[in-house]
């Protein structure tokens, strides 16, 4: 009697269990994938390394650029207001820069959040960079806003041309 | 030092805290931590969320019109320093925010006055309504079985089933 009874009980509990396992298991993966499909929609929010692609902010003719370097020998990569080296993957016809063209850029916008000197955060919608040769602006104009961080940096001019400082 | 709102619940943002989003048109969003910012990623509104400023003033659950709201303001201008002048204002603070909390207990007992008698009332027409889910006291004695110690007995039976099964 006592064994049909253990039976019994263990045979309810196991379904039981099982009911509130795949229930439980079920809701995981609808939130997973909700979560999956919001990041995927959004920027990548992690550092600018070697083939991040990113939108040039100036008039000096390209449209797109891949990071192929980060300087200042960080290893995980460069952030807001660090200077990378990128190779120009498109360009617009009769610009002043070519596509292939190898130069550094300083990062003026980035979806990854950055501290601030007051200890809050900012971050960004895109990843973007204005183009550099020797040190120089090569565009004559910034589009979108801009950080005033970049204020520390050597790049003072950016700040003077930017429409929107932040 | 400017006190921001929270772009999400319009509270305060302190120095040092929260986070700030700037959107390709240059609109800064500012939040005063991490739960609004996630609220705003998710493209939740405001106005429909229950636990913020927004939904509060709109379904006028809190004050929304007063003199005291007006000390609280956006200047551009920077003020200049007076030692009088700041001694006043701080002096003059603890009074509004006196004022402003009395005035707002009044808003929420008005709010609630009727909430009372309202419910009395609801109370008074279920009782009349449902009165045949009530049975009477006779009632119960010639039929055991819709008394709750008849359960009980259900119960017991139960138990003492159990307890001769464990004995086996």
């Amino acid at each position: 009697m006592a064994a049909l009874f253990a039976s019994k009980w263990s045979h309810v509990g196991r379904s039981l269990l099982g009911c509130l396992a795949s229930n439980s298991s079920g809701v995981l993966r609808t939130s997973h994938e909700m979560t999956c499909s919001n990041y995927f929609s959004q920027q990548q929010r992690t550092f600018i390394q070697m083939r991040t692609k990113l939108k040039v902010v100036d008039n000096s003719g390209a449209k797109e650029v891949m990071c192929i370097q980060a300087l200042k020998a960080r290893k995980k990569g460069a952030r807001l207001g660090d200077t990378i080296v990128v190779s120009v993957r498109e360009a617009h016809p009769r610009g002043k820069v070519k596509k292939g063209k190898v130069c550094h850029a300083v990062v003026v916008r980035a979806a990854m959040k950055r501290g601030r000197c007051d200890g809050s955060e900012v971050k960004f919608d895109d990843n973007a960079v204005v183009l550099l040769e020797k040190g120089e602006l090569i565009g004559t104009r910034v589009f979108g806003p801009v950080p005033h961080e970049l204020r520390n940096t050597k790049y003072v001019k950016i700040l003077t041309l930017a429409d929107h400082i932040v | 030092m400017r006190l921001e709102k929270c772009w999400f619940c319009s509270s305060t943002v302190y120095p040092g805290h929260g986070i700030q989003f700037v959107r390709n048109d240059a609109k800064i969003f500012r939040f005063c931590r991490s739960k609004c910012h996630k609220n705003f990623k998710m493209k939740r509104n405001p106005r429909k969320v229950k636990w913020t400023k927004a939904y509060r003033r709109l379904h006028g659950k809190d004050m929304t019109q007063d003199s005291t709201f007006e000390f609280e303001r956006k200047r551009n201008r920077p003020e200049r320093y007076d030692r009088n002048l700041a001694e006043n204002t701080l002096k003059a603070i603890k009074k509004i925010d006196k004022v402003r909390v009395d005035r707002e207990a009044r808003h929420h007992a008005s709010r609630m006055k009727g909430k009372k008698a309202k419910e009395h009332r609801e109370a008074e027409k279920e009782l009349v309504q449902s009165i045949h889910m009530v049975k009477a006291p006779a009632v119960l004695q010639h039929e055991p079985s819709l008394t709750l110690p008849k359960i009980k007995v259900k119960v017991s039976q139960q138990q003492s089933e159990e307890t001769r099964a464990m004995e086996e």
